[in-house]
């Protein structure tokens, strides 16, 4: 006897996973295997990835940041010094261009450990991560909560974007970085147009998909989201409530800053824009048309936004500016849980064919 | 780039302008910030529409301007009545709905921002426009060695002005008293036949009013273009946030901010004192989460 909706069903989820990631992986055979066609998709794996990490923090650990983009950015700028220096001889020409025409006549001090590939990609993570544990920690042991945490996280976004615009010599400014060679690693060059790429960006998605999904289904998964539904109670259950949004939100940085990095080796460029303001808020609309409370939803929302997106094409923009913040208007109103909550209400009606779960939790009891 | 260059001197002359200089940058802020501290603090709503807000009032200004010939102070008021009427639409059509969760409101009206800005970009385009000011608001005053635009001494003191007028309306009218009872216990104002409803929907319109207002004179200072509002809106928010949602803790945090702004990008460059000041501020949350004034661990 079991009454479970199928939505809620661990194996028919997994299912679904093993579904999605398989016409993901058969895409590059359906539609063809044009370079830009699959640098385009490879761009909308990192949509992707942001909206997973938006899902994490905000729809599991119920913290809204709207300065996911810090990570994103950091990462970003990160990676794009590591494939600059890539390019650049340590003995000829030691100095990036754009430092030059800013009047450098040495390479920074901030610059020197991206010689160094690995280095380069261990800073690049690291980085984002370390700020948002410190920034975590600062607004989190203050117990901060709800639209407190959206306006700090707001405010530092919009303090680094400034300061990625300004510091036009090590950042150059507004034009912002493109590495004019693709990354290589470990003897691979990861050629941006190419079928490897979509590899690269799918594999990653894939992977921290999974992860993430193993990891909420893990008792920490279930603390982090009895600390959503109510901070208080779990505080009082004995949870340090600090401790685990800590984690959260650095996790959800690391999501982020992953995704920075793989953008910067399919674009090959980073300006102030993955900084801005609008952009990041932007990752939250699509986690939460997609459904936040669903690392699915979410990864789809994401997907199915730019898809529309770039469907409509350039020259209706504003218009479709204006369809995207009606149907979030929407969204946000009646529909809290996005499109996986209609999906979940929906599928309630269909029985789950599936047979009970064996359950280890009442063999415990009965010892 | 040396170490002299990023660091000025001090010098008395220059600093004391500094010091002027983050008046009227207070002065500004204060007025961005005010009707959002309004609408924050007896609704705790989070309205992210409220950049939209100011550049609606701009446009507004400049539509009555450019196509009717409306002398740029008499648009003041008009902006006012339209956007605050706007902003009753909205608080109507939607917020109304989302009170029981604060943070969809802030969601919501990021999505009304964005039908705002793509609006007026769709039907007047995405290219800054300019407005006339009258001959009295577009000179320079000289007092000693210091010279300071006309435009920013009108703001300054619109500034106090609506100030004193929300002062006035908040503690000295019967609808001041109806705002503060239903801020403090919906429940128990309703039952002294205060309808909280009405209140909420006008208290939300006279602070979009204000925005509207703070965009018509913004539009005599800088151009004026469709996302000119997220510029002020940020800065409002922490004016807001840091003051407690208290129209004299937005005062002091405008003033106490536009200053420090001011003598840190004295002393290095404006970029830098926006960071130094945002993390500060994030520093002072930290430990002041209840805002400046507030005493009460209360958070909305």
């Amino acid at each position: 006897m079991h009454k479970t909706n199928l939505y809620h069903d661990k194996r028919a989820q997994w299912a679904v996973y093993a579904i999605f990631f398989g016409v993901l992986a058969l895409l590059p055979v359906w539609m063809g295997d044009d370079p830009f066609t699959l640098n385009q998709y490879a761009r909308y794996g990192v949509f992707g990835i942001l909206a997973l990490s938006v899902s994490l923090v905000w729809g599991f650990g119920g913290i809204l940041s709207l300065g996911q983009g810090i990570a994103f950015g950091m990462a970003a700028y990160g990676m794009a010094a590591t494939m600059q220096m890539q390019y650049q001889d340590p003995v000829n020409d030691p100095i990036p261009s754009f430092m030059l025409t800013n009047e450098l006549t040495a390479l920074p001090t901030v610059w020197e450990p991206f010689w160094n590939t690995s280095v380069g990609l261990i800073l690049s993570m690291g980085i984002p991560v370390l700020f948002f544990t410190i920034f975590g920690i600062l607004i989190f042991q203050a117990r901060l909560a709800g639209a407190f945490v959206a306006i700090m996280t707001l405010a530092m976004l919009g303090a680094w974007y400034n300061m990625a615009y300004d510091m036009q010599p090590f950042t150059a400014g507004f034009n912002g970085i493109s590495p004019p060679s693709a990354f290589k690693a470990f003897g691979v060059e990861v050629d941006p147009y190419s079928s490897m790429i979509y590899w690269v960006s799918l594999g990653v998605l894939a992977a921290l998909t999974v992860s993430t999904k193993l990891l909420l289904q893990s008792k920490f998964g279930t603390i982090i989201q009895a600390i959503r539904d109510d901070a208080e109670r779990a505080r009082f259950l004995g949870y340090n409530v600090a401790f685990y949004q800590v984690v959260v939100f650095a996790l959800g940085g690391l999501i982020a800053a992953l995704g920075g990095m793989v953008w910067v080796i399919i674009v090959q460029y980073v300006s102030p824009t993955a900084l801005e303001i609008f952009f990041s808020i932007t990752i939250v609309i699509w986690a939460a048309v997609g459904g936040r409370m669903s690392l699915f939803g979410a990864i789809f929302g994401a997907i199915f936004i730019n898809a529309a997106q770039s469907y409509v094409g350039d020259e209706f923009q504003a218009t479709w500016f204006i369809i995207l913040g009606t149907i979030f208007i929407v969204v946000v109103r009646f529909l809290p849980k996005g499109l996986a909550g209609l999906f979940e209400y929906a599928i309630s009606f269909v029985p789950n064919p599936l047979p009970a779960p064996r359950t280890s939790v009442n063999s415990d009891i009965a010892k | 780039m040396s170490v002299h260059d990023f660091w000025t001197p001090f010098a008395l002359e220059p600093f004391i302008s500094a010091l002027i200089i983050g008046l009227s940058l207070a002065s500004i802020w204060l007025v961005a910030a005010l009707g959002l501290t309004i609408i924050y603090g007896t609704m705790g709503v989070i309205n992210m529409a409220h950049g939209e807000f100011i550049m609606l009032g701009a446009y507004i200004t400049w539509v009555l301007q450019y196509f009717l010939g409306f002398p740029w102070l008499l648009c003041l008021p008009i902006s006012f009545v339209i956007v605050a009427f706007i902003g009753w639409l909205v608080e109507r059509g939607l917020i109304r709905h989302l009170y029981d969760r604060p943070l969809d409101t802030l969601l919501a009206t990021w999505g009304v921002s964005l039908v705002f800005i793509q609006s007026i970009r769709l039907i007047f385009g995405g290219e800054p426009q300019y407005i006339d000011t009258p001959e009295f608001l577009s000179n320079v005053v000289q007092i000693g060695f210091l010279n300071i635009p006309s435009m920013r001494i009108f703001i300054f003191g619109m500034a106090l002005v609506l100030v004193g007028l929300t002062w006035a309306l908040l503690y000295k009218s019967n609808f001041g008293i109806q705002v503060r009872s239903v801020m403090q216990n919906p429940q128990m104002a309703a039952s002294f036949v205060i309808n909280s409803s009405r209140v909420y929907g006008l208290t939300f319109a006279y602070g979009a009013g204000l925005a509207g207002i703070s965009g018509s004179m913004f539009s005599g200072l800088k151009t004026i273009f469709p996302d000119m509002g997220l510029g002020y809106v940020v800065e409002a928010f922490l004016v807001v946030v840091t003051g407690g949602g208290e129209l004299f803790g937005s005062l002091a945090t405008a003033g106490i901010m536009g200053e420090m702004f001011s003598v840190f990008s004295y002393f290095t460059n404006d970029t830098f004192a926006r960071f130094v000041l945002f993390v500060l501020i994030v520093i002072f949350l930290r430990f002041r989460p209840q805002g400046i004034f507030t005493p009460s661990m209360a958070r909305r």
